[in-house]
């Protein structure tokens, strides 16, 4: 059976990004060079065709750009400039949107006005609301316990929906992903039981990151100083986002500090600052190759981010240092950004950092059950044989 | 009769002969044979200080005939005339054996090589001893040029002969100048218009003061030779007798720029061109292209528009040649429907992409800039169209296997352009045969040597250029019509045509006039004195192949340089026994 080429396919790449993936005559140079391929995934070179023919049935259900971590060699090294790099990313923001039912993620990724509307629209609802419980069940001078204007027992139900809601998404997203790549897009029987031989691969490449250090460029520094970013950037994530979901009540009392918590807040503080400012600036600065392009929700994220953390830190002086009101209007402001930010994620780039591990675990399911269809052809042949 | 002072040189050429001739042996024998007063071996004797050396021993030892031992004489028989030239002795009192290509690069054994090149030696002796001092001929060269054809390469050619002060007939057999550039609108990679590139040519060609352009004609005879032949042109319009008499013209030199034409794509069934409507070819875009609307049948812009390369060409059923032009054309179509239409998208489907000459890979870049489409299939599982179901949103599907993915797939059109490659025009065969020149199989004209000759035929006068040769881009053409011309202008110039001494030669007295050798004569050269009864040949078209010779029933031609006596002496020498020991080395 035919598979049909879909030659105005490369319109709609244009606007998640792929430029120049038209220019790509397939030497393979980006293959060759790419630290991930190898003889089973055969990227950037394959994607980069599956994308100039508009093989949507074959993108759809590839694990192969979530195994890319863009060190950017490829594009280095391509002798037409046809991106490779940048068209893997594209490809993973489309993929992102065609695991998203909503069709928020295309909505996000081919308009920076609709995104920024609707963080704005979120923003504003989020304040609005915030403002609206605090003025009638509490005083604007008082920060926590008996008539604090945001309680924590308050914040905690709040924290837990939004959270919930964002959860949702992304369990929903990932469900699709799992549909598309594992049972769309397997051509040989996936034995149930493999999803337990390989569950460690999940935890192990989401707390580690270490395909990401894989991608050493040796000329470049001594320590993969992307990669490390990138680790502290998403511990500290988990961390925050562990220490509001779960121990909210502790965190938010005070003024004194109970270190037992806020050592960790601090902690994930620093890797989620170090890593704004050093996003930031590469992309600013278009450091290195893969900072070169930034598409608009690259540029939102990075500074939504930085907003979340600066607020989060001046609000977390301003009550330790007993200027309540002003610890109360940040407040405010901070979960203004943070919850759009958070609803926001499912639907956007960041929420790779579920869909790489997941993509590395079933990554790993696969090969397995190849193997084992290999074995079987081959004890096959020997049979017959 | 005096006694002959011959000089034999045998040449070490490096080692390619002294590894495995035994070089002063040879020579020591050749000064035991009779006549031979002097016999030197040297390293490199085709090199300059080895003909000064000849050159210097012909005139101290008044040597009056010379022997070369060494290479073929395809190589260096020429260099050693030349020296024979610079002492003042006739160039034709030479004979070369050959002693490397014929026997020490083909044989091993030290003393058969060497026993057999003195054999050799020993007949070339005897052969030079029969030799005559022989002149070559100066015939007259008629200024006047016939071209035949009057696309690009024919009105270039004319052009330049005609503003050298020439006279040229053109002579075309359509109604018009042009040729096939004529049906292009523009052209790759530079975007010219066609007919920017004509325009000034056709008008240049058909006021300029010396050529003469016969437009609707044909050049149905050739006679005569080289400087001097005579063409009968006759119009192809009309019946006969409206036609009138055909046209003589004397004439010195031939170009021939007769062009090509396209490949008949409903040969290529899998395309159903003919069949579906919208598969047209790169000719029938070519007239949309230039009324400025790409449209399908229906009238419609198309939004899908599918290029198929090599239509016709490089594939084992049709013409294992490349075209060379559809490649950067098709890039050339991809920009102009893209152009014309935004919103439409084009796949060019190829085998490779050949962007071999000046500016072609930057334009394929810029054609994947354009967001052309490349599908690349495979030249022997060529593509099948066929209509689209009711539920496409698009006429036509393509079902090929696509090489670089790897995957069967089905491309969707509205428009198919398939790229005709070029062929061989059917009455290249007449031509070939009234200028005596050779078709290869494919049917495009054969150069004197494919690098070194590239317009000149095997006859002498007669040049060829463009895609009458074979297929090639108007760049090329351009320049190898220039090339002849400048070619024919060379010999112009010279005023005169010097021909060979050898060549054949028919004695009248004993000729009984049966003309056995008028037709068997590959070169046209003998012609019947129908008033004498005889035959006669003429010297300048002559090639000396001694065809005529061997035929003649009554011994009356006789083969200049190559008589039976210098023939028969040769075989006597190198039969003769040669006394191999008793030869005294000579160093």
């Amino acid at each position: 059976m035919a598979i049909r080429v879909n030659p105005s396919f490369i319109d709609v790449l244009d606007r998640y990004g792929a430029e120049d993936v038209q220019l790509c005559y397939q030497c393979g140079d980006c293959s060759t060079v790419c630290p991930h391929a190898d003889e089973v995934h055969k990227f950037p070179r394959k994607s980069m065709r599956q994308m100039q023919m508009g093989l949507e049935a074959r993108i759809e259900t590839t694990l192969e750009p979530w195994l890319c971590y863009y060190c950017g060699q490829c594009s280095e090294q391509c002798p037409r400039d046809a991106d490779p790099g940048e068209t893997m990313m594209s490809l993973r923001r489309w993929l992102i949107s065609r695991y998203d039912v909503t069709g928020l993620a295309k909505h996000f990724f081919k308009s920076k006005t609709k995104e920024l509307l609707w963080v704005g629209l979120i923003a504003l609802l989020t304040g609005a609301f915030l403002v609206l419980y605090g003025v009638s069940n509490g005083n604007f001078g008082v920060y926590d316990g008996e008539g604090a204007f945001l309680p924590s027992d308050f914040i905690h139900s709040f924290d837990l929906t939004v959270g919930g809601i964002m959860g949702a998404f992304l369990l929903l997203h990932a469900l699709r992903m799992w549909y598309f790549t594992m049972i769309k897009g397997v051509e040989y029987p996936v034995p149930w039981w493999l999803y337990f031989k390989e569950i460690l691969e999940f935890p192990i490449h989401f707390f580690t990151q270490k395909r990401y250090a894989e991608c050493d460029d040796k000329h470049r520094e001594k320590v993969h100083m992307p990669w490390l970013v990138h680790l502290g950037l998403a511990l500290g994530y988990v961390t925050m986002l562990i220490l509001v979901m779960v121990f909210i009540v502790p965190l938010q009392s005070g003024p004194e500090i109970k270190w037992s918590v806020h050592i960790f807040g601090y902690l994930a503080s620093i890797g989620l600052l170090v890593g704004t400012v050093y996003f930031i600036r590469n992309r600013f600065k278009k450091a290195y190759i893969q900072y070169k392009k930034s598409h608009s929700t690259d540029w939102i994220f990075v500074i939504l981010l930085f907003f979340i953390v600066i607020s989060g830190i001046l609000q977390h002086i301003f009550h330790r240092t007993g200027l309540t009101e002003w610890a109360n209007a940040t407040y405010v402001i901070h979960l203004m950004v943070v919850v759009p930010w958070l609803l926001r994620m499912p639907f956007t780039k960041w929420a790779h950092i579920v869909y790489r591990p997941l993509a590395m675990y079933f990554a790993a399911i696969k090969k397995s059950a190849y193997e084992r269809q290999q074995g079987r052809i081959d004890s096959l042949s020997v049979t017959i044989r | 009769m005096e006694k002959l002072r011959i000089g034999v040189y045998v040449c070490n050429c490096g080692t390619n002969i002294a590894r495995v001739v035994d070089a002063e042996a040879v020579a020591g024998f050749a000064l035991s044979l009779p006549n031979v007063v002097l016999a030197k071996t040297y390293r490199y004797m085709c090199s300059n200080p080895g003909q000064e050396m000849i050159a210097r021993d012909i005139k101290e030892n008044k040597l009056d005939r010379v022997v070369v031992a060494a290479c073929s004489p395809n190589m260096h028989e020429r260099t050693f005339r030349h020296a024979l030239q610079m002492a003042g002795l006739n160039q034709y009192l030479l004979e070369m054996a050959n002693i490397r290509e014929q026997c020490s690069w083909v044989h091993k054994d030290r003393t058969e090589a060497t026993k057999k090149a003195m054999a050799l030696v020993q007949g070339a002796v005897l052969r030079v001893e029969k030799h005559e001092a022989l002149e070559s001929i100066d015939a007259h060269m008629c200024p006047n040029v016939l071209v035949i054809g009057g696309g690009i390469a024919g009105m270039t050619a004319a052009l330049e002969l005609a503003d050298a002060g020439n006279k040229v007939h053109l002579v075309e057999k359509h109604s018009r100048l042009g040729g096939n550039i004529a049906r292009v609108d523009l052209t790759a990679p530079y975007f010219y218009a066609a007919r920017d590139l004509l325009t000034d040519r056709v008008t240049r060609t058909r006021n300029h003061e010396h050529i003469q352009v016969h437009l609707d004609s044909k050049v149905i005879g050739l006679s005569g030779y080289v400087g001097n032949f005579t063409a009968n042109i006759a119009k192809t319009n009309g019946t006969p007798e409206k036609a009138g008499n055909p046209v003589a013209v004397e004439i010195g030199n031939v170009a021939i720029c007769t062009g090509y034409k396209e490949f008949d794509a409903s040969r290529v069934t899998h395309f159903g061109y003919g069949k579906l409507p919208n598969v047209i070819t790169s000719f029938e875009l070519e007239k949309m292209l230039k009324a400025g609307k790409v449209e399908t049948r229906e009238g419609k812009m198309p939004k899908y528009v599918a290029i198929i390369h090599c239509v016709g060409s490089r594939n084992h059923e049709f013409h294992a040649y490349c075209s060379r032009v559809c490649c950067m054309t098709a890039l050339k179509y991809a920009h102009e429907i893209k152009s014309a239409s935004p919103n439409s998208y084009v796949s060019d489907v190829y085998i490779d992409m050949h962007a071999f000459g000046k500016g072609h890979e930057d334009f394929y870049k810029r054609s994947s800039q354009a967001k052309t489409l490349f599908l690349m299939y495979d030249r022997e599982n060529r593509p099948v169209i066929h209509k689209a179901g009711p539920k496409d949103d698009c006429e036509m599907l393509i079902e090929v296997h696509e090489k670089l993915s790897g995957e069967h797939i089905e491309i969707p059109a509205d428009l198919v352009v398939l790229m005709v490659g070029m062929e061989a025009r059917e009455d290249a065969k007449e031509i070939a045969h009234l200028a005596n020149i050779s078709q290869d199989k494919e049917g495009w004209f054969i150069e004197s040597h494919p690098k070194l000759e590239p317009v000149a035929t095997t006859t002498d006068g007669i040049f060829i250029a463009g895609t009458c040769v074979a297929p090639k881009d108007i760049p090329d053409t351009v320049a190898q019509a220039r090339a002849a011309a400048a070619r024919i202008l060379a010999r112009i110039a010279k005023g005169k045509i010097e021909v060979d001494a050898i060549y054949s030669e028919v004695n009248e007295d004993l000729c009984s006039g049966c003309r056995f050798c008028n037709d068997l004569c590959p070169f046209n050269a003998i012609e019947y004195v129908e008033d004498e009864k005889h035959s006669h040949v003429i010297s300048a078209l002559c090639k000396a192949c001694g065809v005529c010779v061997a035929a003649c029933p009554s011994s009356a031609i006789k083969g200049r340089h190559f008589t039976d006596e210098q023939v028969l002496a040769q075989i006597d020498g190198i039969f003769a026994e040669v006394a191999y020991d008793q030869a005294e080395p000579v160093s």
